[in-house]
């Protein structure tokens, strides 16, 4: 009886620590590295320090972003110390303050809620160390030396351009939102409402509810609503990977010639959608690029330089990307972005 | 209920006793049923619609008949949702060589998850609720891991495509399942010798033990079933989904657990029903239908679902 059981708790203790490597290996070029760091760089001394801290890569987008740090860290000979890898707010800020003690030149951060990271960020620009802020926005620009996003009002309005003048304002459409309460979703939804109102109620949007930003829902979600609705000319999603949910309940309904759909994001998957024709019309960029971009920014503000197009010596305080519109027409010329 | 006579109490008694707890469920999914025809004649009613509900009731409902077994036991099971997605993976990475690996994959990667909770709580008398809660976050991680965060396409498997989203008869196949599971679980949970020792072993476990039944093989065995039944749901999704991905499944194990309970299977153990749990499922799916096709925001349908659990359950207590 007894070797059996200490048997399985060796199995389970390989399997967790398992799991626990190589989630550690994903975040290792982080700590250990980070302490040893201060080597000799080129002729300006020791290469530039950055520490970068985003919420854990269990989506699509997210995973792109660490991974477009890391690349880019790589590319521009950066020493980055990396903490990826919490979902939850408190041990952000805890990751923030070790990161913080490493004494990095600048701190990158996308935090998981703007507003609860802005304390942390605020002591780290008062102790001298620049923050770029990524994406989601801290409450008071005090809290970072330069703000680089995407634009998720931008995505609504987008969409509804680009589904008003397809439907030449007339016809009924559905909306599969993200996570309801969350700022990215009442931008996306506030966006396309305001957009679509130009076509003074010629657009109807007949049913509006959230999937998530998640497939398995985004699929539910739509099968219920091709139910209610026997027309249905366009499905604008806040999401790529939820739209591929909501494209495969089109097709299992059999109905992927009387509407289209558009995603958000730029994913692989989507675009590669997009290329083909048909159902899938449209994305909008909202690019995960932008934290390799961070990363540069973060070096030029180490080495105190400004974006070398600009006359302005320093760089600028808020780089917002645009939304880009991406179809059959232009994704050629996006597709090395997709994620 | 002022009025405290023995006859009144003895009506009360007897009213509590018999009919009301089997009763409640398909008293609302009537209500809900009528609701619908009323509200939202031209769509709700239609064959179409009701075996959509019965479809998408199909993933989580197929999960939860394996869920009752579990809490006849006085267990739990927090890991199935990631179970899901791992299992999916797993048959996604397999998928190269068709749809029955795929097949093989989810449900072989299923079930071995479920026996190591059936041994971490037997020989390894970790409590069933943190058993499982760490194999929520290790099967989690597997997923992720496995997947490398990416979804798998399976536009490629046309078996496990049909499966998920074409007809038989002309109910979905998803649907068929469930039904089938439904049954299944119902006959092995009223009519035989291992239903009989889930519901003793939920009971009382001493007395069990002295009544010659080998609990911990029991226990074991739920751990193993309710893995079963999520490998035949990964199947389902993956199907209808046409790929498979590492994030689906969130949060199936507390609507799974959330239909066991309204259906009258006590957390406590020792009491179970498959078919209420099966009215527990529709019930919830028809909700969800109801306040979609209404165009209601979210939050009242958890309002709604919260408000449902609370009056279910508060109905149906004993004594």
């Amino acid at each position: 009886m007894k070797l059996p059981r200490r048997l399985v708790v060796m199995v389970a203790l390989t399997a967790i620590a398992l799991t626990a490597c190589t989630e550690e290996a994903k975040q290792e070029p982080a700590a250990p590295q980070g302490t040893s760091a201060p080597q000799a760089g080129g002729v300006t001394g020791r290469p530039v320090k950055v520490a970068f801290s985003a919420p854990g890569a269990d989506h699509g987008w997210l995973k792109a972003i660490t991974d477009n740090a890391r690349k880019a860290a790589e590319e521009l000979k950066v020493d980055l110390v990396l903490a990826e890898g919490t979902n939850d707010t408190a041990s952000q800020v805890s990751q923030v303050e070790t990161l913080i003690s490493q004494k990095p030149d600048v701190l990158v951060i996308l935090p998981q809620e703007g507003g609860a990271l802005t304390p942390i960020a605020q002591k780290a620009m008062q102790a001298g160390i620049p923050v770029v802020n990524v994406d989601r926005e801290f409450s008071t620009p005090a809290a970072f030396r330069t703000w680089i996003g995407g634009d998720n009002y931008g995505i609504g309005v987008a969409a509804a351009d680009l589904i008003a003048n397809e439907l030449k304002c007339n016809g009924n459409v559905v909306e599969i939102q993200g996570v309801a309460g969350i700022s990215v979703t009442e931008e996306r939804t506030k966006g396309f409402t305001d957009g679509i109102k130009r076509c003074n109620g010629g657009i109807k949007i007949v049913a509006s509810q959230p999937a998530d930003f998640l497939p398995d829902k985004g699929l539910q979600v739509m099968e219920t609503m091709l139910q209610g609705h026997k027309d249905i000319k366009a499905v604008y999603t806040h999401d790529d990977d939820m739209a591929m949910g909501a494209v495969q309940a089109i097709r299992n309904a059999g109905r992927e010639d009387e509407m289209f759909i558009t995603g958000a994001g730029g994913s692989k998957d989507a675009m590669n959608l997009i290329a083909e024709g048909g159902l899938y019309r449209a994305t909008f960029l909202y690019n995960p690029s932008m934290s390799g971009s961070a990363i540069s920014l973060a070096k030029l503000i180490a080495e105190q330089k400004g974006l070398s197009e600009l006359v302005e010596p320093e760089v600028p305080s808020r780089i917002q990307l645009p939304a880009t519109t991406v179809t059959k027409e232009n994704v050629a010329s996006v597709q090395s972005l997709g994620y | 209920m002022a009025v405290d006579t023995p006859a009144s109490r003895n009506a009360l008694a007897g009213l509590r006793q018999v009919p009301i707890q089997e009763l409640v469920l398909p008293v609302v999914i009537v209500a809900l049923l009528i609701a619908g025809i009323i509200i939202k004649p031209d769509v709700f009613p239609t064959s179409d619609n009701l075996l959509n509900v019965l479809t998408q009731a199909s993933i989580t409902g197929i999960i939860a008949i394996g869920m009752t077994f579990v809490i006849a036991t006085g267990g739990i099971d927090l890991s199935v949702g990631s179970v899901l997605a791992a299992a999916s993976i797993a048959g996604g990475l397999l998928a190269d060589n068709g749809s029955y690996t795929f097949m093989l994959g989810a449900v072989g990667l299923a079930v071995l998850l479920g026996a190591i909770n059936g041994l971490a709580i037997t020989w390894g008398k970790v409590v069933p609720f943190v058993a499982t809660l760490a194999m929520l976050t290790i099967a989690r991680g597997l997923a992720l891991w496995m997947s490398d965060k990416t979804p798998i396409s399976l536009a490629e498997l046309d078996i496990l495509q049909r499966i998920g989203s074409s007809r038989l008869l002309g109910v979905p196949i998803p649907a068929l399942v469930f039904l089938a599971v439904t049954i299944a679980g119902w006959v092995l949970l009223n009519r035989t010798t291992f239903g009989r020792h889930t519901i003793a072993v939920g009971g009382n476990r001493s007395a069990a033990r002295i009544a010659g039944i080998r609990s911990n093989r029991v226990v074991f065995a739920v751990y193993v079933l309710i893995g079963l039944c999520v490998g035949i749901s990964a199947i389902l999704l993956s199907g209808r989904l046409a790929s498979a991905s590492p994030v689906v499944g969130n949060l199936v194990e507390l609507d799974a657990i959330a239909a066991v309970v309204i259906g009258g299977t006590a957390l406590t153990g020792g009491k179970a029903t498959v078919t209420g749990t099966f009215f527990g499922v529709i019930t919830f799916a028809l909700i969800f239908n109801l306040l979609n096709l209404l165009n209601m925001p979210s939050e009242i349908q958890g309002i709604v679902k919260g408000v449902l659990i609370l009056a279910a359950v508060a109905l149906q207590r004993r004594d």
